[in-house]
């Protein structure tokens, strides 16, 4: 019988080996029901940070933090650095990625509840993550100080009034200084490049020990009938990982050039008079709900309260749905909460970038966020009243149906997308009537106004078509529309 | 050797080819950041492909033809772009 020689490459990978101990089993296997993008959306989240790092690192080369230099640094690396441009870009929209993949990958764990036993302090840990990476964002906003960054930090260091004497002299002083630009901007550059980062660091270690004496948490349905399928790390899930970050970073990389970023002017105080102030867009939607008529002037503590009581609800979630269900579609009185708080979020935030300084009258507020909050419970609930009524009285085929994966996905990509466009068309429908109405009849804000409202049509009727389609499937519908049968 | 193992040689290849070209624009220093960005997309995309072909055989599972061809349209669709910059 002939043996075969090993290559030269599998005998240096087993040199390797046996010195690095890299196939050692330290971390558990994976199950290969977690070979899913929509499972490493944290892992992507670290992947956007290490970029942010690399990049960071090399313009801290050329940075300089004081008030005189800061924007002069900053256009240095823009226009003489080797493709100084492309790093700023790319610094940005990783950036942004990370705040937009530690959002998704928060509300992928409230859907699928890993929140509950027990990964509670994952959870915890999770969130404090998610305000440390808000907390990049906001200090790294001021630091090419221009007249869009300074101005817009310039208004969130301002609410810091609005809290309590005690809590506002000790926030003020830690992140803005004894007074004066230059100790502000020095005091941001320090947290964004070294105070961040190690809490991130150990924060990251802590969850990371916790994934690995936890596990993967199961899919919300239950772990798969196929016990014992499990992936190593090393090198298959390593390898996977590497394969999705290499998409991610291609994806940026793209972004990056074909949105190459604009340094806009240096902030200089009589600019600033003319600009109106407006934050990043992650900051958006706490801009909106401070415009709203209520809460200006005194209103302003019970806006913030509100907003502290949102955040301290999604802090301690695992205190307060404390249930063992875990099943989406067991689920709908929280799985509902969620959708209208992903919706909220996006009409807030759409809202906020088409209404720059404008103060959103109370009535119009209500209507536009109850009406979401009213349409996205009705599309849910409507949804979930019909898929209960199929478990009880469908038959044998569609409940398989109602088994598979795919079943789901389309629906709830469906429901996703109604959400979606709902959302927008509604908001689109509000900027162009106010247009309309400060406009007097501008033609365009009539023609944006038609639009939006045929697409808010549109939607109402996608949604009915869905919600019929729905009930046409689970038997219970006793007269057919011939209109909305689509096959 | 096997289709998937053709496949991972020629990404490979092209993924070297990529990482000289890259190189010498380094050191040059002279084009704009757009060339680099979209030749080291197209390394990063070659390395997704051939990370999936790797681990799909490994698990013994089909490689999927619709996303290696659409992998493959956008590394000729990023090359031809990477080459549109100055």
């Amino acid at each position: 019988m002939s043996k075969t020689k090993p290559g030269i490459l599998s005998r240096v990978a087993s040199w390797l080996d046996s010195r690095l101990g890299l196939t050692y089993p330290l971390l558990r296997p994976v199950p290969r029901y977690a070979i899913n993008p929509l499972y490493w959306l944290g892992a992507l989240t670290v992947v956007a940070f290490l970029i942010q790092g690399i990049t960071g690192v090399i313009m801290m080369l050329y940075y300089v933090p004081s008030p005189t230099s800061a924007f002069q640094s900053t256009k240095y690396i823009f226009d003489s650095v080797y493709y100084g441009r492309f790093l700023e870009t790319i610094h940005l929209y990783t950036a942004y990625a990370m705040i937009m993949l530690a959002f998704m990958h928060m509300m992928r764990g409230y859907f699928v509840s890993v929140h509950k036993k027990p990964r509670e302090m994952m959870w915890l840990v999770g969130m404090v993550m998610g305000f440390v990476t808000l907390g990049f964002g906001f200090t790294g906003y001021l630091l090419p100080w221009t007249v869009v960054s300074k101005s817009a930090t310039d208004v969130g260091i301002g609410m810091i009034d609005a809290l309590p004497a005690q809590v506002s002299s000790f926030v003020s002083f830690l992140i803005v200084g004894a007074g004066g630009d230059a100790t502000e901007l020095l005091r941001f550059y320090d947290l964004h490049v070294v105070v961040l980062p190690a809490v991130l660091l150990v924060l990251l270690t802590a969850k990371m020990y916790m994934l690995e004496a936890h596990g993967i948490a199961e899919p919300s349905a239950g772990a798969p009938k196929e016990p014992g399928r499990t992936i190593p790390i090393f090198p298959d899930v390593t390898v996977y990982l590497l394969g999705l970050a290499a998409m991610f970073g291609s994806a940026m990389l793209l972004i990056s050039v074909i949105l190459p970023l604009n340094l806009p002017p240096q902030y200089t105080p009589q600019l600033a008079a003319l600009y109106t102030p407006q934050p990043d867009w992650y900051f958006l939607w706490v801009y909106q709900i401070l415009k709203i008529g209520i809460f200006e002037g005194n209103g302003l503590p019970v806006a913030l309260s509100l907003v502290t009581i949102l955040f301290l609800v999604l802090f301690f979630l695992p205190f307060i749905d404390k249930g063992s269900e875990k099943r989406i579609l067991n689920r709908p009185k929280f799985v509902t909460i969620g959708l209208i708080f992903v919706a909220e979020l996006l009409v807030l935030t759409y809202w906020g970038l088409i209404t720059p300084g404008q103060v959103i009258p109370t009535g119009s507020a209500l209507l536009v966020l109850g009406g979401t909050a009213v349409i996205v419970a009705a599309l849910s609930l409507g949804t979930y009243s019909v898929l209960r009524r199929r478990g009880q009285h469908g038959d044998l085929a569609i409940r398989s149906n109602l088994k598979t994966a795919s079943f789901l996905f389309r629906r709830a990509a469906t429901l996703i997308f109604l959400i979606a466009v709902g959302s927008f068309s509604i908001g689109a429908s509000l900027n162009g009537s106010v247009n309309l109405i400060l406009n007097r009849g501008n033609a365009w804000s009539i023609i944006w106004l038609v639009m939006s409202l045929i697409l808010l049509g549109a939607t109402i009727l996608g949604a009915a078509v869905f919600i019929y389609q729905l009930e046409l499937k689970s038997g219970s519908l006793k007269r057919r529309v011939p209109l909305f049968d689509l096959g | 050797m096997t289709p998937n193992e053709k496949t991972v040689s020629l990404l490979l290849l092209l993924q070297l080819i990529s990482s000289i070209f890259l190189w010498t624009l380094n050191a040059l220093g002279t084009v704009s950041g757009g060339k680099f960005a979209t030749f080291l997309a197209v390394d990063m995309l070659a390395l997704t492909m051939v990370a999936y072909t790797y681990t799909h055989e490994k698990w013994g599972e089909m490689v999927s033809r619709v996303w290696m061809l659409a992998g493959s349209v956008g590394l000729i669709v990023l090359l031809f772009a990477g080459l549109y910059f100055p």
